[in-house]
């Protein structure tokens, strides 16, 4: 179990206001993959480090397995190679005057108790093993190919069974074929030994496919924490939702609460959210809505569909995208299998899927700013 | 350059092929290739080969002709003293080598991988070999460190201390390693900022100690660069000439460089000795460079670097203000003490020691001695051509070789490229002596031997490669479309070359200039051999000068050398920081 708390760390030249990582708590609990999911700067690879020990926090409490291990108010600080983890690096760090098992036996030739040659020699054996790369033992450590030291550093990692295993970005330097492949490979050896893992990503949809639990971090703060599927599904954040992809945001007032959820009034139009959460009748709210959400057709085949007209169009092979206004607003809606598509200018209707809207108390004017850079498509979509 | 761009020509038949290629090589591109490869070769190759030929000759610079002979060979081998000659020239090139790789890579490593606050010293230690010469700083060490009178011995004398005699082996390595560690600390430098921080960090969350990890990462990882630093500093220790002479000599610690030295100033002159021992230097650098560079190969395959590199600096804690002190040790004793030593020495009429009584007499008539003295004012005036014409001539032609290996795919431009770097491997007393040899053994119209064009020939050849590292790195960043473009926007290829290459190469052009006239102004190890009567160079006169005991003099002089080096470093640093020069 990895706990934090009220962890702060500044690096030293930035500014007072400028935290890498500002004020975070947070559990991992036994045996978990937690993901620490962010856009690039958001304080991700700091935390990992101030875990691992290569950073000095300025405040806070780290407690690995129950025991303190970093706290400057006590002035405790145990140093990294005193602390039960391994560590991934990006960079695999993969020694290269060694080879691929002398890699592996050197934490084992480090550590008390100080196993013989030779058992270390076997311990090691196992654990590339584990990550299929027996076979490669004696080979100097450079002349393997970027997935293959990934495993080593992996397997470097696993072999004095730590009690945490941390992983920063450790599938970024491969190619997409081989990320996913490896993706599921450290699931399934983390789930066979039942680490406690901290898995460090920008990538949602890896953060998704891996985890236990998400974090989602920005600006050296935890957003929110949960399950994936929840954390995909119903964000509670409005930084969530936009960094999670859902692109669309209408501002609205909840008009009345009832047992089929909440119908929220959005400029002239309205509409029935079923997951409204703790939504109270007259309280402003943003409803987030997926590109998926909507059906969208020629023809008017409810009262609650909304007309509007197809600003432009992106075919993408099993689906499509538009860029649909309605008044004042314009929304992304993705159709999938259909053949002939819709064009500049069509009118059409919108209908919203009541299940998968996302209700957020608040302004979206006071969200933080999206994450995501504006798409190409958008730029067209303003300039025309 | 159309003219040197690669074309491929389809040959139909073997035959005609054959025919083509002979009519290819009078191409123009070829002949320029073939005048800057003679060119070069010339001036790398004819003076090592004339120095290997009066090695091999019964005769040389006689009025009877002579045979082939190894006689030279055999006589200096087994002469009495040749074994202990070659082992004093390894003990002090080999313990200097030692001593300034060690103290240079502890500096480095403190300035690049911890948080030793040292940064702004670093940057100014790593100037010190520019811009106080080797001889200045021998001369500067031995007033310091004179048995009798130098104020340190003086010091360690009233503190009932043993005294250091700079007139020792120790003495020798001593002096000579002040003016190398910095060289040592900038290739440190290098080697360590190009090394991953995180190998170190997975050994630390592997369970490997701090002291551990230093051990098996961090040094066996900095293992080749440490090893080609030190056969470099071997090299460069003994092919120079100053600190043998001016502290070996009265040591009776005779090397190479200083035998080679009293054996041209016998007379007659013993050619044939001289020649057998510059080519047991030269060997012996070569074997040096060449090991150096197998070394700096196997280190290059060895570093891995893939995203997410980070140097990150390791926390020292309190003990990175020990690091500080001995930044400072270092900074006081290698710069403040030789240059506070000339520039007190320069202000007073005869030397005293540094005390309150002796501010009374400070006085600037040793600057005015050097505008008076006609010899004094003739020799800056000499330098200053040497240097100057040195860096013209050697800037516009590695512009040429530069171009013609970066820029064009001529076949031949590798043997070029090698050729250029040939005077790296040849230590600059070997070159003095074979442009000695040629100039006065060659059957020229013209008489460069007793002119400053001998001086200038050799300059231009020692400093070659200083210039190919200005400007090969400076041609391959200016990338090929710029000069398209302007191409295509309807520019001839020379306006094109005029209005968009050149002005775009100008700042490494200018670094190179101001390098190689930095490098030239300070040399004597080849210039000692050159000199003749009214050709003196300053730094030949400042060791003419201390020979003659005029301390207060050769400090003034040596002042306004520092002066003029540190403008000329200055505006070097300025241009390569402004535009992002690397060189290589
Ligand atoms: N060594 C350092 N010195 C100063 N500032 C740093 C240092 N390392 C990181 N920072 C800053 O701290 C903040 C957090 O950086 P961190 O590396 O933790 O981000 P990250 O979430 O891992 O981002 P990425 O996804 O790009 O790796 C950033 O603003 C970064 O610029
Ligand atoms: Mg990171």
């Amino acid at each position: 179990m990895i706990k934090l708390t009220g962890l702060t760390k500044r690096y030293p030249g930035r500014s007072v206001t400028a935290n890498a990582v500002d004020g975070i708590d947070l559990e991992i609990p036994e045996g978990k993959l937690v993901t620490l999911l962010g856009p690039s700067g958001c304080g991700k690879t700091t935390t990992l480090r101030l875990i691992a020990g290569l950073e000095r926090a300025d405040r806070g409490v780290i407690e690995i397995g129950g025991q303190v291990v970093s706290d400057p108010e006590h002035r405790i600080f145990v140093g990294t190679h005193r602390r039960p983890i391994g560590i991934v690096f990006q960079s695999y760090a993969i020694w290269p005057h060694m080879t691929v098992i002398d890699n592996v036996m050197f934490p084992l030739r480090v550590n008390r108790p100080r196993p013989k040659k030779s058992a270390a020699r076997e311990t090691a054996m196992q654990a590339l093993d584990l990550v299929g790369l027996a076979d490669f033992a004696e080979r100097p450590a450079p002349a393997q190919s970027g997935g293959q030291q990934q495993r080593v550093a992996l397997a470097r990692a696993l072999v004095r069974e730590p009690k945490v295993l941390l992983l920063d970005e450790p599938l970024s330097n491969l190619d997409k074929g081989l990320r996913g492949r490896m993706r599921d490979e450290i699931r399934a050896v983390q789930q066979r030994l039942g680490i406690t893992t901290v898995f460090v990503t920008h990538d949602q949809d890896e953060a998704l496919a891996v985890s236990d639990e998400v974090v989602v971090m920005n600006g050296g703060h935890v957003i929110e924490q949960g399950l994936p599927q929840a954390i995909y599904t119903y964000p509670q954040d409005m930084f969530t939702a936009r960094f999670l992809g859902v692109s669309n945001s209408l501002d609205g007032v909840v008009d009345s609460v009832g047992p089929d959820g909440a119908t929220v009034t959005l400029g002239s139009r309205s509409m029935v959210c079923r997951q409204s959460g703790t939504a109270q009748p007259g309280e402003r709210v943003s409803v987030f809505m997926r590109p998926e959400s909507f059906r969208l057709s020629r023809r008017q085949h409810s009262e609650d569909a909304w007309p509007g007209t197809i600003e432009f169009s992106i075919y993408h092979g099993d689906c499509w995208d538009y860029h649909v206004r309605l008044d004042d607003d314009l929304l992304k809606v993705r159709v999938y299998q259909e053949k002939v598509g819709l064009a500049h200018g069509d009118s059409i209707f919108l209908e919203p899927d009541p299940d998968s809207a996302i209700v957020i108390s608040g302004d979206k004017q006071e969200a933080e700013q999206t994450p995501e850079e504006a798409s190409p498509a958008d730029a067209v979509a303003r300039t025309r | 350059m159309t003219l040197l761009a690669d074309k491929q020509v389809p040959a139909p038949a073997a035959r005609s092929r054959q025919r083509r290629s002979w009519r290819e090589l009078l191409q123009p591109r070829y002949i320029t290739l073939a005048v800057a490869a003679l060119v070069v070769a010339y001036l790398a190759l004819v003076p090592i080969g004339t120095m290997l030929y009066a090695s091999l000759r019964s005769e040389f610079l006689g009025t009877t002709p002579g045979t082939w002979t190894f006689q030279h060979y055999a006589d200096t081998f087994s002469a009495p003293g040749f074994g202990q000659l070659v082992l004093n020239s390894f003990l002090y090139a080999g313990a200097t080598a030692v001593v300034c790789t060690v103290f240079g890579f502890g500096l480095a490593w403190l300035v690049v991988r911890t948080n030793t606050p040292a940064k702004g010293f670093a940057r100014i230690a790593a100037l010190v070999p520019l811009i106080v010469p080797g001889i200045l700083n021998t001369v500067a060490w031995s007033l310091l460190l004179s048995p009798q009178r130098g104020p340190v011995n003086v010091l360690l004398r009233q503190g009932h201390l043993p005294i250091f005699n700079v007139y020792s082996l120790v003495g020798m390595v001593f002096v000579q390693s002040m003016h190398v560690i910095p060289v040592a600390y900038l290739m440190g430098t290098a080697a360590f900022t190009s090394m991953d921080s995180s190998l170190e960090e997975a050994a630390l969350a592997s369970g490997s100690s701090p002291v551990r990890t230093f051990r098996s990462i961090t040094l066996r990882m900095a293992r080749p660069a440490i090893l080609s630093a030190i056969l470099l500093m071997f090299i460069q220790t003994i092919s120079t000439f100053e600190v043998p002479q001016l502290i070996g000599v009265p040591a009776h610690h005779y090397v190479f460089v200083s035998r080679i030295y009293s054996a041209l100033q016998n007379f007659p002159p013993d050619y044939g000795t001289v020649g057998v021992l510059g080519v047991f230097v030269l060997v012996v650098a070569c074997a040096g460079l060449l090991l150096a560079q197998r070394l700096g190969r196997a280190s290059a395959v060895q570093t891995i670097t893939g995203k997410g590199f980070r140097a990150q600096p390791q926390d020292l804690g309190r003990w990175r203000w020990a690091g500080l002190a001995a930044f400072l040790l270092f900074f006081l004793v290698a710069v403040a003490l030789p240059i506070a030593m000339l520039i007190w020495s320069s202000l007073l009429p005869g030397y005293e020691q540094p005390s309150l009584s002796a501010l009374r007499h400070l006085t600037f008539s040793n600057f005015e001695e050097i505008v008076r003295r006609p010899g004094l004012a003739q020799s800056v005036k000499n330098s200053l051509i040497t240097a100057f014409a040195s860096g013209f001539i050697v800037t516009v032609l590695t512009a040429f070789i530069a171009y013609i290996t970066v820029k064009t795919k001529i076949r031949g431009r590798g043997l070029l490229d090698g050729l250029a770097t040939v005077p790296i491997a040849v230590p600059s007393v070997v070159m003095g002596v074979g442009v000695l040899y040629w100039y006065l053994a060659a059957p020229l119209p013209v008489h460069l031997y007793g002119s400053l064009s001998i001086l200038i020939v050799a300059f231009v050849t020692i400093t070659l490669p200083y210039g190919m590292r200005y400007l090969a790195p400076g041609m391959s960043q200016i990338k090929d479309e710029l000069e398209e473009a302007a191409t295509a926007s309807g520019a001839s290829w020379l306006q094109a070359f005029w209005r968009v290459f050149i002005p775009l190469l100008m700042p490494s052009l200018l670094a190179a200039f101001l390098y190689t006239v930095i490098v030239s102004f300070r040399e004597i190890s080849a210039a000692i051999f050159l000199y003749t009567s009214g050709t003196e160079v300053v730094s030949v006169q400042v060791y003419d000068l201390y020979s003659n005991g005029s301390y207060p003099v050769v400090a003034a002089l040596g002042v306004v050398m520092v002066v003029f080096l540190s403008v000329l470093a200055g505006a070097v640093r300025l241009i390569s920081r402004r535009f992002g020069i690397k060189s290589g």
